[in-house]
């Protein structure tokens, strides 16, 4: 399935989740899908460490749903990041892995041992139970909402296998936040929603 | 108690003082007695982690969720954390406590720390993150400073305990 076509199904199924974006083509594919301003951090800057920023936001506030999307060439560099997730469990995120089997924001460059990395396999063999893996858009759009149910036990690893973006997708806009901007505006985003304290001031 | 085996009690003390819930670390030997004081105070969730970069990821999103914490790690692993710190960090303007190790200064016994006596406070300077020694237990108090520092300026600090202190002066 495409890779801007699996988050615009995405993005239609979602409804008050909370999301983080991964260095890599996350960015742009949601930011085409969404122009989200408030409730999506597009944390571009962050090689492999966009699900364990959103374990810290999801640890914190735990009445909030997550979504944390990450490219498989991040994943690529600290898949050790599941064994923090398996050991922190949280019920509220969702670690949506997109794998294009390519580095996607740098010309589709190749990923080591790309044709055997299964990363189900990988997600269970550190004792994930909660794997899903899509390949077609009908049933992602069937099954997803099931597959990240929120009132389970533990976190959900969904692996989404996705074709790397085009030339035409590589041109797509990145969402136009400054990035100080983007921290206020996600910020004054969750205190709204939960009543917390970020910034230790409101305006 | 020994001299040195309060000091976990101490350090846990003052970051429950500025509000850290969460801490993140990663073992270095020097840190042992205050990550398994931490690991066993109800005030904290202590999340032990794969890699240093981890700790800045989790607590940097924790801040987003206005969860107070700190990252615990040695200066080998502090080294690698460079591209995390400046690209979230320095980027999104996320403060962010650092608790670390002054490996390879005077009277760390271990030859490998070598480079880290070289160039841990360089590389500090290097990339502008402000650290401060914590050499004694008159010194512990500036951690909640450190802490509040971070606030104000929206950056990352560091507090960086010395051997002397954590294993005593032999």
């Amino acid at each position: 399935m495409k890779y801007v076509e699996a988050l615009s199904v995405l993005a239609k199924l979602r409804t008050d989740e909370i999301v983080i974006t991964s260095a890599g083509n996350s960015g742009q594919a949601w930011w085409a899908a969404t122009r989200d301003t408030e409730a999506t951090f597009y944390l571009d800057a962050s090689m492999s460490l966009s699900t364990m920023f959103a374990s810290g936001l999801a640890l914190a506030q735990p009445e909030l749903k997550i979504w944390a999307f990450m490219g498989d060439g991040a994943f690529c560099m600290n898949p050790g990041m599941l064994m923090v997730e398996q050991q922190m469990n949280l019920p509220n995120l969702t670690h949506i892995l997109l794998s294009n089997r390519a580095y996607g924001a740098t010309s589709n460059a190749a990923l080591p041992n790309v044709v055997n990395n299964d990363y189900g396999a990988i997600a269970r063999g550190m004792g994930l139970t909660r794997v899903f893996t899509f390949d077609k858009l009908d049933t992602l759009s069937r099954d997803f909402s099931a597959a990240c149910q929120h009132n389970v036990a533990g976190h959900t690893f969904i692996v989404l296998e996705v074709e790397p973006f085009s030339a035409a997708d590589q041109k797509l806009e990145q969402p136009p936040i400054e990035a100080p901007e983007l921290k206020f505006r996600f910020g004054r985003y969750v205190e709204s929603r939960t009543g917390c304290d970020i910034f230790g001031y409101r305006l | 108690m020994t001299e040195t085996s309060d000091i976990g009690l101490r350090v846990a003390d003052e970051l429950a003082i500025c509000g850290v819930k969460l801490v993140a670390s990663l073992p270095d030997n020097w840190l042992m007695d205050i990550i398994a004081t931490v690991d066993r105070d109800d005030r904290f969730t202590h999340v032990p982690v794969n890699r240093e970069e981890s700790a800045i990821g989790l607590c940097s999103g924790a801040y987003m969720g206005a969860m107070g914490s700190a990252a615990l790690m040695g200066a080998s692993g502090f080294m690698t954390v460079i591209y995390a710190i400046t690209k979230i960090n320095y980027t999104y303007e996320i403060p962010l406590l650092l608790l670390l190790t002054l490996r390879g200064a005077v009277g760390d016994h271990h030859k490998h720390h070598l480079s880290n006596g070289l160039y841990l406070e360089k590389v500090f300077d290097a990339i502008n993150l402000p650290y401060q020694v914590i050499a004694s237990k008159d010194d512990i108090p500036m951690i909640s400073r450190c802490y509040r520092h971070t606030r104000t300026f929206s950056r990352p600090m560091a507090a960086v305990f010395t051997r002397d202190l954590l294993r005593g002066g032999h």
